[in-house]
C-alpha cells in the first residue's frame, strides 16, 4: 500500500513569489511616501531627530537617499537599496541597519514561536474541551475566561506575569534572554535561554490563546455536527479517535489559515512584550529606535518585517495544502 | 423459515426529558435473517429514528423511553455507547443518504474502509488492505488500488456510496441498514446502487432493511414491507400481500397515490402526499393518529387507539380496515 | 416598536449584554463627570506619592509616584480611551466601507485593485505601522487616531466587500439595476443598509481592539505627551512595580473592563441582528 503522492505545486509558488516581490514593491513606495510625510525635509527628519543634528551626517544621508534628485529617481534609488538590503548606517546604534535587525531576528523569531505554540497547543485543548462539555460549566467557565484575556491588554498581562511569577513567586527572571554573567553554555544555556523565555512567551501568546479557543471551541461544534461524524460513528470507532483523528483535524484546518494572517499581529506585539521584558529582539529594537527617533531604522524594520510576513504567509499556504487535500493550489 | 434476527419490541422514544413528547409511541418488527424489509412512510413519521436507535446512534436530544431490540436474541444496551461500539459496522451496518457528506475530506477514502477493519478486527495491516481493495473491487469501483488512495472530493455522489456500502459490509454485518441510501443520487444511478445490493445481499446473505420513499423500489426488493405513520406502525405484510390488498386506510392511500408501483420509479416514485397533516409529536391525541385525514374514521377511532390486529403473515393496526382487493 | 421590544427582551435574556452595556455606560460616565468630580488637571499633584487605596482620603484609589490621584486619571483617561476608539474606527469605517463597497459591487479589476492594496495592508504589522505613522507625524491625538484607522480600515473593507458581492445577487438589487437607478445610490441606499448589522458588530469589537493599541502607544511613551491615559499610567506605575503595584494595576483593570464591555456588547448584537448565527454560542 503506498500513497499516491502530489506533484510540488510549482505554478503556485512561482505566482506567490512574482506577487511577493510585487508587494514588496508597493511596501517600499508606501514606505517613501510615509518618510515624504514628514514634516520639512526628509534628511533632517531623519537625522535631526535622532538627536545627531551633525552637518556631515545630514549631508550623507542627503546624499544616501539622493534628496538632491527628483521625485522618481529619489524612489527608484530607494527601491534599489532596499531590494540589495543596503539600508542605511545607523548612527545612534553605531551598525548596519541590516546587520543590526538580523542579530535581533532570531530572538524574536524564538519568541514569536514559543508564544504560536502555547497559543496553538493551549488553543486546542481548551477549545476542544469547552466543546466537548458545550453549555455546561467547563464551557461557560474558559469561554468566559477566553473572553476576559480577549480584552487584556497584553503588554499590561506582562507586568501582571512579572509582579506575581518573577517578584512575588521568585519562580523566574524578571526580565532578559539569559543570564550573561553565568556564563552558560551547552545545554545549561538552553535551560537557561528557556527560564527566561516562559514569561515573556506566555504573555505574549495570551491575546492568540483566546482567539484560538473560540475558534476551536466553534469549529468542534460545527463538525462534530457534520454527517461524516455518524457514518464514522456507525463504523463502531471510539469517542476518542472521533474527536482527535476525524473532528479535531478538520476544525483545526480553519486555526492553520488564522495563525497565518496573526504572524504580522505578533511580530507588532513583540514590539511590546519585548520592551516589557527587555528582550533583545527586533520589537525592542524598533522601541529604541523610535526612542531615539532613528526613523530610517524604524522604516527599514516596517519593511523587513513586512516582508517575513509575505514569506510566512507563503509557508502557511503551502502547509495548509498539505493538510488539507481538498485544496488545490493555483 | 422465518428466522428472526432482529426483534424490535414496543420501541417507545421521546425528545429527552420530555416522555410526552413521542417520536416513535411503541414501534414492534422484526427482520429475518438474509430477507429484505422496506420501512416506508412520510417524512417525519419516525423512519431514521428507529434505524438509529438500533445503532445506538440517537441523537442527544433524544432518548429512548421504553421497550427492547433483540440482535440474535440478546437485547442490545443502545444507550451504552462503549458496548454498542462493538455492534456497529461488526454485526449491524448502516448506509446513510448523503454520500457526498458521509466521508470525512481528509483522508483517502481506503483508509475509511480500512479504519472499520481495524477496529473490530485484529487483522496485519497488509491483510487488512487487501480487503479493502477486495471489498473496492466488490461494490464495482474501478481501479480500486488507486481510488482507494482517492480523497472523496475527487469521487462522484454514486462512487462515495459504493464506498461507504464496502464500509458498512466489511466487517460481514448480520444486518445492512439502508437510509434512503439512493435519494440523493440521480435515477440511473440509484438502479445500479440497488443492483448492488441485492448482488452484495445474495452473496453475504446479508438482512437489509431498506427505508425509502419510494414504492416502485419496494416492489422490485423488498420481501415485507412495513407501512410508518407518525410513529406508529400501520401496517406490515408481505410485499404482495401489502400491494395486492393493504388494509390500512393510509397504506391504500399511499397506493393510491401512486396508480402503479411498478412505475412508480419513472414517474419520479416519490410518495405522494395524502390531503391533511401529520399531527404534531408533542400531540397527545388517545385515539388512531390517522383520524384527522382518514375516509373511514369514527367515533370509535377517536376515543381508542386501534390495536394490532395479526392475520398471519399480515398485521395492521385500524378498527375499520378496508378489505377489498385491489387490482 | 417591535424591533425596541425584542432588543429589550434580548438584552433582558441575555445578561452578558447587560454586564457589557452597564460597563460602557459606566465609562461613559467617567468620561463625562470628569471635570465634574475632579476640576483639577489629572496630572497636577493632589497628596503625598505612593498612597496606597484607601490610605488617603483625598485619593480613594490611591496615588502614584509624582502624588497624583489615581482616581482622577481613571475619569480623564476614559475620555481618551473613548475618543480614540470611537473616532479612529468611525475614520476606518467610512474608509473601509468606501473600498469595500466598491470592490463588492464592481467586481472584476476594480475588486481585484481594492483587494490587493487591502491584503497588502493587512501584511504590513499594524502594531508597526501605527508607531511608524506617530513617529513620521509627531505623537498627537490627532494622528494617534490617524494612525490607528490606518490600520483598522482593511478588516472592515473585507467585510462589506463580501456582503456586498452576496447582496449584489439579491434579486430587489438587480431589480433596482434593471430600472436603471444610478449605482450610486444602489450603493448606498439599497445594499449598504443591508450590509451595516455586520460592519457594526465588527466595529464595536474593532472599538476594543483601537483602545487597547492606544493604551500600548501611550504605554510605550509614543503617545500624545500632553494628556493623561491609562496607558500612561501603566507606563508610569510600571517603575513602581515592586513597592506599589496598585498604580499600574488599576489603570489595567479598566482597560480590561472596558475592552470586556465591548465585547460583550459586539457580542450581543451580532445574537441580535444576525439571529441565524445565535445557535453557534449555545441556546
Ligand atoms: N434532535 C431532535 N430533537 C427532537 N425531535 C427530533 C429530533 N430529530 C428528529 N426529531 C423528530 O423526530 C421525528 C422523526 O424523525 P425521523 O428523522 O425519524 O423521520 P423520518 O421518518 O426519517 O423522515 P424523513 O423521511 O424525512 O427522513 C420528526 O417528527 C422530528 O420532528
Ligand atoms: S383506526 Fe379509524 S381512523 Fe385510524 S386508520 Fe383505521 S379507520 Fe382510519
Ligand atoms: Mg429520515
Amino acid at each position: 500500500m503506498k500513497p499516491i503522492r502530489r506533484r510540488f505545486p510549482w505554478a503556485f509558488l512561482a505566482k506567490r513569489v512574482a506577487y511577493g516581490a510585487l508587494a514588496m514593491l508597493v511596501i517600499a513606495i508606501i514606505n517613501f511616501f510615509l518618510l515624504k510625510l514628514a514634516p520639512g525635509d526628509a534628511a533632517e527628519a531623519l537625522a535631526g531627530q535622532a538627536g545627531t543634528a551633525d552637518p556631515v551626517y545630514i549631508a550623507q544621508l542627503r546624499a544616501q537617499f539622493g534628496l538632491d534628485q527628483p521625485l522618481l529617481s529619489q524612489l527608484w534609488a530607494f527601491v534599489v537599496r532596499l531590494a540589495t538590503l543596503d539600508l542605511g548606517y545607523s548612527y545612534v546604534f553605531n551598525e548596519r541597519v541590516s546587520v543590526l535587525i538580523f542579530s535581533r531576528m532570531p530572538a524574536t523569531l524564538m519568541l514569536m514561536g514559543a508564544a504560536i505554540v502555547i497559543a496553538v497547543i493551549g488553543g486546542i485543548v481548551f477549545g476542544v474541551t469547552a466543546a466537548r462539555y458545550a453549555n455546561r460549566w467547563p464551557d461557560r467557565v474558559i469561554s468566559f475566561v477566553a473572553l476576559l484575556l480577549y480584552g487584556t491588554p497584553p503588554y499590561w498581562i506582562g507586568l501582571m506575569m512579572i509582579l506575581i511569577f518573577a517578584v512575588t513567586l521568585g519562580w523566574t527572571p524578571t526580565s532578559g534572554m539569559e543570564n550573561v554573567l553565568a556564563f552558560n553554555t551547552g545545554w545549561d544555556r538552553v535551560v537557561d535561554i528557556a527560564h527566561h523565555l516562559i514569561l515573556p512567551a506566555l504573555a505574549q501568546s495570551i491575546f492568540y490563546l483566546a482567539i484560538y479557543i473560540r475558534l476551536v471551541r466553534a469549529g468542534m461544534l460545527e463538525v462534530l455536527s457534520l454527517d461524516f461524524i455518524r457514518v464514522a460513528r456507525a463504523k463502531g470507532i471510539s469517542e476518542r479517535r472521533l474527536s482527535y483523528r476525524h473532528a479535531l483535524r478538520n476544525a483545526v484546518l480553519p486555526l492553520v489559515t488564522v495563525v497565518g494572517t496573526n504572524v504580522g499581529n505578533f511580530l507588532g506585539g513583540a514590539v511590546l512584550t519585548e520592551t516589557v521584558f527587555s528582550w533583545p529582539g527586533v520589537g525592542r529594537l524598533m522601541f529604541d529606535a523610535m526612542f531615539q527617533r532613528d526613523l530610517n531604522l524604524l522604516l527599514s524594520i516596517l519593511v523587513l518585517s513586512s516582508f517575513f510576513v509575505i514569506v510566512a504567509n507563503l509557508v502557511v499556504d503551502l502547509l495548509y495544502a498539505i493538510i488539507n487535500p481538498t485544496v488545490e493550489l493555483k | 423459515m422465518a428466522n428472526p434476527i432482529l426483534q424490535v419490541e414496543n420501541l417507545q422514544i421521546c425528545v429527552r426529558k420530555k416522555p410526552g413528547v413521542l417520536i416513535l409511541r411503541g414501534v414492534s418488527f422484526h427482520v429475518n435473517a438474509g430477507e429484505t424489509l422496506a420501512i416506508v412512510g412520510e417524512s417525519g413519521c419516525g423512519k431514521s429514528m428507529t434505524s438509529l436507535a438500533i445503532m445506538g446512534l440517537l441523537p442527544d436530544a433524544v432518548e429512548k423511553l421504553s421497550g427492547t431490540i433483540r440482535f440474535k436474541g440478546r437485547e442490545l444496551p443502545i444507550a451504552d455507547n462503549r458496548a454498542m461500539r462493538k455492534v456497529r459496522a461488526a454485526e449491524i451496518g448502516m448506509v446513510f443518504q448523503e454520500p457526498m457528506a458521509a466521508l470525512d475530506p481528509l483522508y483517502p477514502v481506503g483508509k475509511q474502509v480500512l479504519e472499520v477493519i481495524e477496529e473490530h478486527e485484529k487483522l496485519p495491516r497488509e491483510m487488512a488492505w487487501a480487503r479493502v481493495i477486495d471489498l473496492l473491487t466488490k461494490v464495482d469501483l474501478p481501479n480500486p488500488e488507486t481510488l482507494a488512495w482517492s480523497y472523496p472530493h475527487k469521487l462522484s455522489g454514486g462512487q462515495l456510496q459504493r464506498v461507504v456500502i464496502a464500509m458498512a459490509l466489511a466487517c460481514n454485518p448480520d444486518v445492512l441498514i439502508a437510509d434512503e441510501p439512493t435519494t440523493a443520487l440521480d435515477v440511473t444511478v440509484q438502479a445500479q446502487i440497488m443492483r448492488l445490493l441485492k448482488r452484495l445481499q445474495r452473496d453475504t446473505g446479508v438482512a437489509i432493511v431498506l427505508i425509502t420513499h419510494n414504492l416502485g423500489l419496494v416492489a422490485h426488493t423488498a420481501d415485507r414491507v412495513m407501512v410508518m405513520y407518525a410513529g406508529n406502525k400501520a401496517e406490515e405484510a408481505p410485499t404482495r400481500d401489502l400491494f395486492l390488498s393493504p388494509r390500512h386506510p393510509y397504506t391504500r392511500g399511499l397506493l393510491d397515490a401512486t396508480p402503479n408501483p411498478e412505475r412508480a420509479s419513472a414517474q419520479g416514485g416519490v410518495l405522494r402526499e395524502i390531503p391533511g397533516t401529520v399531527p404534531s409529536i408533542a400531540d397527545p391525541m388517545s385515539g388512531c393518529r390517522f383520524a384527522p385525514r382518514c375516509g373511514n374514521a369514527s367515533e370509535l377511532c377517536r376515543a381508542r387507539f386501534p390495536e394490532p390486529t395479526i392475520e398471519g403473515a399480515h398485521g395492521y393496526a385500524c378498527h375499520h380496515p378496508g378489505t377489498d382487493a385491489r387490482v | 416598536m417591535d424591533r425596541v421590544k425584542s432588543l429589550a427582551s434580548a438584552i433582558l435574556r441575555d445578561w452578558m449584554l447587560l454586564l457589557g452595556l452597564l460597563l460602557l455606560a459606566t465609562v461613559f460616565f467617567m468620561a463625562a463627570t470628569a471635570p465634574f468630580f475632579f476640576p483639577q488637571p489629572p496630572d497636577t499633584m493632589m497628596g503625598p506619592p505612593l498612597q496606597w487605596p484607601g490610605q488617603y482620603p483625598g485619593a480613594p484609589l490611591g496615588t502614584d509616584g509624582l502624588g497624583r490621584n489615581i482616581l482622577a486619571g481613571l475619569f480623564y483617561g476614559a475620555q481618551i480611551s473613548l475618543l480614540v476608539g470611537f473616532a479612529s474606527v468611525t475614520v476606518a469605517m467610512v474608509f473601509g466601507i468606501l473600498v469595500g463597497a466598491f470592490a463588492g459591487y464592481y467586481g472584476g479589476w476594480i475588486d481585484n485593485l481594492l483587494m490587493r492594496v487591502t491584503e497588502l495592508f493587512q501584511t504590513i504589522p499594524q502594531f508597526m505601522l501605527a508607531i511608524v505613522v506617530v513617529a513620521v507625524l509627531g505623537p498627537s491625538i490627532q494622528v494617534i487616531i490617524f494612525s490607528l484607522a490606518v490600520v483598522s480600515w482593511p478588516a472592515i473593507a473585507r467585510l462589506v466587500r463580501g456582503e456586498f458581492m452576496v447582496l449584489r445577487e439579491k434579486a430587489y438589487v438587480q431589480g433596482c439595476i434593471v430600472v436603471g437607478m444610478s449605482d450610486r445610490r444602489i450603493i448606498f441606499t439599497q445594499i449598504l443598509p443591508n450590509a451595516m448589522s455586520g460592519v457594526t458588530v465588527m466595529s464595536t469589537i474593532m472599538i476594543a481592539t483601537a483602545i487597547l493599541m492606544e493604551s500600548a502607544l501611550s504605554f510605550l511613551g509614543f503617545g500624545d505627551p500632553n494628556v493623561t491615559t491609562w496607558g500612561t499610567m501603566i507606563g508610569m506605575g510600571k517603575n513602581n512595580l515592586r513597592d506599589a503595584w496598585y498604580i499600574m494595576t488599576i489603570p489595567g483593570i479598566a482597560l480590561l473592563l472596558t475592552a470586556l464591555a465591548l465585547n460583550l456588547v459586539g457580542d450581543g448584537l451580532n445574537d441580535y441582528l444576525n439571529p441565524r448565527l445565535r445557535s453557534q454560542r449555545g441556546q
